[in-house]
């Protein structure tokens, strides 16, 4: 198959899209495929046997030098104003821009290369309509809907200004309106799904769920590292509303053992409201800020703790959960969307609690700690599942058949 | 045909007759020389106004709308600081951006021409206001390196 994968952001260090991208481009390619890939900035690693179309952007989000010295004029032009315009009003055009430059792109692709399917990733700008006009079957990955977020963001500690801010910024009328005229919307979970159906009313039955995978080569259990007596880890952005941080520190407080934690987050510039709590709940001698680490580091983390915790209010898939049993590290999750797929059985292979409830996360902490066997035990169970039900793998063949599903139905 | 080449002929057919129409209307009376333009000059000129104005109001209305009506969980005791007013302030933009758009109907039907210069001027001035924004940028940019830098 001669693919064309799509993505507004293609690095793999500047979140989830580069990551996605970059092992579904590798995998297709060990499968055979010929792999194009449309990425916007900041762009991708050159990848083994993927052929790159890097389109630009400006980024005008919170970015107080704008002008390029050397193209002083380019933010006159249509697209680059509109960006900058909408930037300013507190509205995120990249991915309606991105959607339109994509079209353009691929325009000018489709006279040397016909490509058998067009593959996006979490974009569906308005331009993806006009992409549907080329005749190529189109299919698009919706990891979660951003109606999520947004919903979340309005929890506390959130005011008035902070409200209209996401209001503008999330384009869910845009996203919900493309959706739902794509020939395939792909998903990482049957929640997901369920609320993907829900927020932007795409039939179940146009939907087709892939699993994410996860790379066991960098997540994997490490020998000769001792354990840190009463460490736990939680790995996300702690200002983030959907990974439920306050009732993290709420059960700290009700907890027999007096476990330390270990935060790996995006790095003080991001940390806002937590800090306040944390004083608030006397937690400053067992909470320690790792900042940003790299997966080397992450896995030494892992392997140096006794537990992780993902107590979020809602995850799409949710990676650090995953990343944590991928290292033999017992889990305790939440029910908050699909981490019950990801981490599997209750005492078998996850603790898992329900969210919002600290009272329940600190009893998790405490049976854990109580009994060694039981999260060697789990930790071993952990990683055999992700071993067997996530990889990348995996991801791509199935992958394929959706790919081949939405060619045949086009035909 | 293609429903999307449809859509292609529709876009193409509806905008070039709202573009005469605009023309003929809005300025015809103005070119010929006379004295007080019709109702019809008005609303072409009210028209689009109208629909930029309405947009931004419908928006504005729309954000209180979604603040009002969002389910937010109650949050701990122990981390709340400060008091939320924000479905107060949401009650309250929704009442403006329905009064304004009132108001401005009420105008349009009087054939005001504040209900149009008001409107027009801020759309006007933002936009203006954002090409200085950049224009000022351009300015300021520095485009070679400082001195220090250089030595």
């Amino acid at each position: 198959m001669k693919i064309c994968l799509m993505s507004y952001r293609g690095n793999p260090y500047c979140g989830g899209q580069g990551v996605y991208l970059m092992y579904i481009a590798r995998e297709l390619v060990k499968l055979g495929h010929e792999v194009h890939a449309i990425v916007g900035p900041p762009y991708p690693f050159e990848m083994q046997g993927v052929t790159l179309h890097r389109i630009g952007n400006h980024n005008y989000f919170n970015v107080p030098d704008f002008v390029k010295p050397h193209k002083p004029f380019a933010t006159f032009q249509p697209f680059n104003f509109y960006e900058f315009v909408a930037s300013k009003l507190g509205i995120f055009p990249e991915i309606e821009t991105f959607s339109f430059r994509a079209f353009l792109k691929l325009k000018e692709l489709q006279k040397t290369h016909r490509f058998d399917i067009i593959h996006d990733n979490q974009c569906l700008g308005y331009g993806f309509l006009l992409i549907k006009n080329l005749g190529v079957p189109f299919v698009s990955t919706l990891h979660h809907p951003l109606s999520i977020d947004r919903t979340t963001w309005f929890e506390y500690p959130s005011d008035f200004s902070l409200r209209v801010k996401r209001v503008l910024y999330y384009p869910l009328i845009m996203q919900a309106f493309v959706s739902n005229r794509l020939d395939r919307i792909i998903t990482v979970s049957h929640d997901s799904a369920k609320e993907i159906n829900l927020a932007f009313g795409v039939p179940m039955e146009k939907q087709r769920v892939v699993y994410n995978g996860l790379d066991s080569s960098i997540f994997h259990p490490l020998t000769g590292v001792k354990k840190k007596r009463n460490q736990i880890i939680f790995v996300g952005n702690v200002e983030d509303r959907k990974k439920g941080v306050a009732y993290i520190l709420k059960a700290l407080t009700l907890t027999k053992h007096k476990v330390h934690l270990i935060v790996v987050d995006g790095g003080a510039p991001n940390r806002r409201f937590v800090p306040g709590w944390i004083d608030r709940f006397g937690l400053n001698d067992r909470i320690r800020f790792m900042g940003k680490v790299t997966n080397e580091e992450l896995v030494r983390l892992y392997a140096e703790s006794e537990i992780a915790l993902s107590p979020s209010l809602y995850e799409g898939f949710g990676f650090p959960a995953a990343e944590a049993m991928a290292c033999e590290l017992p889990v305790i999750a939440s029910t908050g969307g699909a981490l019950p797929e990801v981490v599997g059985e209750h005492l078998k292979t996850a603790y898992i609690v329900p969210t919002r409830d600290p009272e329940a996360i600190a009893a998790g902490i405490d049976t854990l700690m109580d009994d060694p066997a039981l999260r060697r035990r789990m930790g071993k169970a952990a990683r055999a599942r992700i071993l067997t039900t996530f990889t990348w793998e995996n991801a791509t063949k199935e992958m394929v058949k959706v790919y081949q599903e939405a060619i045949d139905a086009h035909r | 045909m293609p429903r999307a080449k449809i859509y292609g002929y529709l876009a193409i057919i509806v905008s070039l007759a709202a573009a005469f129409a605009f023309l003929y209307f809005g300025f015809y009376d103005t070119i010929i020389g006379r004295p007080i333009p019709s109702s019809a000059s008005y609303y072409a000129i009210a028209i689009p106004i109208g629909v930029v104005t309405l947009a931004v109001l419908v928006t504005g209305f729309w954000i209180g709308w979604t603040i009002l009506t969002i389910q937010v969980v109650k949050p701990m005791p122990e981390i709340v600081e400060k008091k939320d007013y924000a479905k107060a302030k949401a009650f309250l933009l929704c009442l403006a951006t329905l009064a304004l758009a009132a108001l401005f109907a009420y105008g349009l039907y009087l054939q005001s021409f504040w209900a149009l210069a008001v409107p027009a001027a801020v759309i006007t001035l933002v936009i203006l206001g954002m090409v200085f924004w950049v224009g000022i940028a351009i300015i300021t940019t520095r485009n070679t390196l400082p001195a220090d830098k250089n030595s």
